[in-house]
């Protein structure tokens, strides 16, 4: 067996000089400010001489699977993506199914993993395929560099981030996403930092700003005890979202025990049916869950007349009916990136 | 004793159905499926609780591991 190579660091984006050889990096909220040989929160964006670099310009999991998977319901019902994901999260959050990758320089079970991403090949897969490009598992937003990159071979690139990306950074970012889907893993600052280890105010912040920039946002909350899964909880979620825009599709998630809380049980189904009935009555349009409920947590009906617009079996449609952006029964824009 | 490698997969077949998730409330579920390939032998797990299957893996020495991920 051979040795791991470990990460191959490169120059990073958003490094600014921050005095005595030190480097801050304005990518995400955490703003570190880094002494020589010094990794940031994420531990994978370092100051190295002077000069902010990353390890985030990595392949380490390729994978092509369906929109629905990450989730998008809302974008290219039926396509594929052609996901690229690296080591890294600016979160910990103690309830991470994908800990073996984004805890990457926090826990021993996170080697590293992946070697230098090759832009136009992925995009040149992705194209073969007629698929999206995208990123997800671990922290895409850590990777700017790459997005970047990726997004300039023509292939359109999504994210499923947690969010926590400074206002400098989406402006540079959102012209070359066609959607995003971002976690809101908790309706409040205290529970948010405790699951996360960061604060929940720029979440908001960066859902708000990704939207007004015209990219497709749909938010994702895990059902997690403690933190989320009281129905007020999620009532406040909602609220926020609807109050931002009530197109934007909120996705429910059943918890899975693992990690940290892997002591916790897992979502009742009930718990699931009482969060999407709190979303619909805060006025959200599409409130989703994809297996608990069955078929009607997971299909699109027009909000107006309730016809079935796109079909969806367990991570993947059925059919879609919806014709230039419009419910073909009565003619109700449907907001979305079809 | 060496660290399982764990190896991640696009797709992986489900065991169980949504429909039971009601019934095993606290998650004690883990069903496993044991068939012979062109290859060999290959063992499945799915589960309400991840470190459940894991640990039934790792005790008939399944080595490497695969998984999915979330997203």
């Amino acid at each position: 067996m051979t040795a791991d190579p470990g990460p191959q660091w490169r120059p990073a984006m958003f490094g600014e000089p921050a005095g005595s050889g030190r480097v801050r990096c304005t990518l995400c909220p955490f703003r570190c400010v880094l002494a020589d040989g010094q990794a940031g929160v994420c531990k994978v964006r370092r100051n190295d001489a002077g000069t902010l670099r990353t390890a985030t310009y990595t392949a380490g999991v390729v994978h092509l699977t369906a929109v629905e998977r990450k989730p998008f319901y809302h974008v290219r019902p039926g396509a594929q993506v052609l996901t690229v994901a690296g080591p890294g999260c600016s979160f910990r959050c103690d309830y991470c199914i994908n800990y073996r990758i984004s805890q990457y320089g926090r826990d021993d079970a996170a080697p590293w993993l992946g070697e230098p991403a090759l832009p136009a090949e992925l995009a040149a897969r992705a194209a073969a395929a007629g698929a999206l490009l995208g990123m997800s598992y671990s922290e895409p937003s850590l990777a700017p560099e790459l997005t970047l990159d990726l997004a300039s071979h023509g292939v359109p690139v999504v994210w499923k981030s947690n969010g926590y990306v400074t206002a400098e950074a989406i402006s540079v970012l959102a012209p070359a996403l066609l959607a995003v889907n971002i976690d809101v893993k908790a309706a409040d600052e205290a529970s948010h930092r405790r699951l996360t280890g960061a604060s929940l105010g720029p979440v908001w912040n960066a859902i708000e700003r990704f939207h007004a920039a015209g990219v497709w946002v749909e938010i994702s909350t895990p059902l997690i005890p403690g933190t989320s899964a009281a129905p007020e909880s999620l009532r406040a979620i909602a609220a926020r979202i609807a109050s931002i825009d009530v197109n934007i599709p909120w996705h429910l998630l059943r918890f899975t025990p693992d990690y940290r809380l892997a002591g916790a049980d897992p979502t009742p189904p009930s718990a699931l049916t009482i969060g999407r009935s709190i979303g619909l009555d805060c006025g959200l349009l599409y409130v989703y869950v994809e297996r608990a409920l069955g078929p009607a947590g997971r299909n699109t009906a027009c909000p107006q007349c309730q016809t079935q617009l796109v079909h969806r079996d367990v991570w993947q449609m059925v059919h879609n009916v919806i014709k230039g952006g419009r419910c073909p029964g009565c003619g109700f824009l449907m907001v979305g990136r079809w | 004793m060496t660290a399982i490698q764990h190896v991640f997969t696009e797709s992986l077949p489900d065991l169980i159905d949504a429909s039971e998730y009601s019934r095993y409330p606290d998650g004690a579920l883990v069903r496993i499926r044991i068939s012979v390939t062109d290859t060999g032998v290959e063992i499945l797990g799915d589960g309400l609780r991840p470190e459940f299957i894991e640990q039934v893996l790792a005790a008939i020495s399944v080595d490497p591991m695969e998984q999915m991920l979330c997203g």
